[in-house]
């Protein structure tokens, strides 16, 4: 049965009926697809549901393989298994108050926000980089940086008005142009790419090689 | 929206050219990859530089750290895993050791299996199934920031030669991009959505943009066919640029066919 599951042909059978389930409802006014598209996304969500359960299994099965071969770094992954579990049994009991709550609220929330908060010198650092007026393009890039952080910074927003006008006909001028050929590019490239993935020519992206 | 030019029975109201558009990409596909042409494409510079990188890794000794993004099945991971297997390869070849680091969100815990086949597939098919390690593809956290920690940590500590950041990455892909740039690696990253796309090309050596990620997997095949595939991405791209281009003069001029016709 494993075989016949990991067969090749298979597999993309299997996507492009389902690919075809979702993409034609949404050109084509047959209802019949439709109910059909809504069945299948509803039947994607169990099988989603189902994975993620079997992952955490086999995260299970590893981790349990490395705690017994003492690999290194091994308490880390007994710590992991361990919180997993009382995280899984906190949840269950409530996730609104409890243990469950306090840690995702006191402990995983503020430590989440600190990772974020420290982009803003990773930013920092990177713009220290990027905008040294090296030739033309860079010259470009610092003067409309340095317009928009003025623009943006509240101190600087607030008190040199005149560079408003400035900054908002760049990001709604050069911003939104480069953004649409952004998104653009990126729909051809999606289009182009699932043709391909339909064709059974990336057969990487299906844990397979060209050989099978 | 624009009033129709005209509607077609059987086809929801403002989708039809939309629907003929997508199946004349499809069909240049099919026939790019059949026909075998042999065509002129781009240098794409970041594509290019992955096998630089991991040359450079080999010859310092030092790892390769690639991720495929946080994500599920999208698109972007689909690209990232193409990516992924195409360093896998190469690592395998050149005997660097690859570290993938996974997680992120509970959505990577499904797509990580897929991951550990691609990678042990790409080092059996060069032969190296030995030099695989499942160690080397820690899974850190399903939340976003406590992945970022142990991803950010095992760069600190390992120093890889390079970083080839694919996939979907959200605000964590600066922590990532900068810290590489701090251990001195080799960066490669892809701007998954526009708000990164500035800042990671600030931060990174290469950048892979739109639709070079995606068209990762044909522009690295050896199949020439694959790489005709290439092609339809830059007739389709002029096509969009002439549209805009037409639609801009056409409006200016007082006339709506196009506006009319986009709507149809």
């Amino acid at each position: 049965m494993a075989e016949i599951l990991k067969n090749r042909q298979l597999q993309i059978i299997v996507m492009l009926l389902s690919f075809l389930f979702v993409f034609l409802p949404y050109f084509l006014n047959v209802p019949q697809l439709n109910t059909a598209s809504t069945k299948l996304i509803t039947i994607t969500s169990i099988v989603t549901a189902f994975t993620v359960a079997l992952a955490v299994l086999a995260q299970f099965r590893r981790g349990i393989n490395i705690i017994n071969r003492r690999s290194r770094g091994w308490y880390f992954k007994a710590y992991m298994l361990m919180t997993l579990v009382l995280m899984l049994g906190f949840s269950l009991i409530s996730r609104e108050t409890g243990p469950y709550h306090w840690v995702m609220f006191a402990v995983v929330n503020p430590l989440s926000s600190v990772n974020y908060g420290i982009l803003a010198f990773y930013m920092a650092s990177t713009a220290a980089r990027a905008f040294r007026a090296r030739n033309t393009k860079a010259l470009l890039l610092l003067l409309s940086g340095f317009i928009v952080l003025i623009y943006q910074a509240p101190l600087t927003g607030a008190y040199f008005t005149g560079f408003e006008p400035i900054a908002l006909y760049l990001g709604s001028t050069f911003g939104l142009a480069a953004g649409r050929m952004f998104l653009i590019s990126v729909t051809v490239g999606a289009i182009v790419f699932g043709v391909r993935v339909i064709m059974g020519n990336e057969p990487s992206v299906l844990g397979l090689s060209k050989e099978e | 929206m624009a009033d129709m030019l005209f509607s077609v029975p059987g086809i929801i109201n403002g989708r039809f050219i939309g629907f003929l558009l997508d199946i004349a990409m499809a069909a240049l596909v099919y026939y790019y990859i059949k026909t075998r042409k042999m065509v002129h494409i781009r240098r794409v510079p970041g594509l290019d530089a992955i096998e630089e990188a991991v040359g450079r890794s080999a010859e310092m000794g030092k790892p390769v750290i690639c991720s495929f993004g946080i994500g599920g099945f999208t698109y972007w991971t689909l690209a990232g895993l193409s990516i992924l297997s195409h360093v896998a390869r190469l690592s395998a070849k050149t005997g660097s050791r690859l570290i993938v680091p996974t997680g992120g969100g509970d959505q990577a815990l499904i797509v990580r299996p897929v991951a550990e086949e691609i990678v042990k597939t790409a080092y059996t098919m060069e032969g190296a199934e030995d030099q695989y390690n499942p160690d080397d593809l820690p899974f850190y956290s399903g939340q976003q920031y406590a992945y970022i920690g142990g991803y950010v940590g095992v760069m600190q500590r390992i120093r890889p030669g390079s970083v080839i950041m694919t996939g979907s990455h959200a605000s964590e892909a600066m922590n990532i991009a900068e810290t590489s740039n701090a251990v001195g690696a080799i960066t490669i990253t892809s701007g998954s959505y526009i708000g990164n796309v500035a800042a990671l090309a600030c931060a990174s050596d290469y950048i892979l943009i739109g639709e070079e990620a995606p068209a990762a997997g044909a522009y690295l095949s050896e199949d020439p066919s694959q790489r005709a595939s290439i092609r339809v991405q830059d007739l389709f791209k002029w096509l969009a640029i002439a549209i805009v281009v037409l639609g801009i003069a056409a409006r200016s001029l007082g006339n709506d066919f196009l506006l009319r016709l986009l709507s149809t």
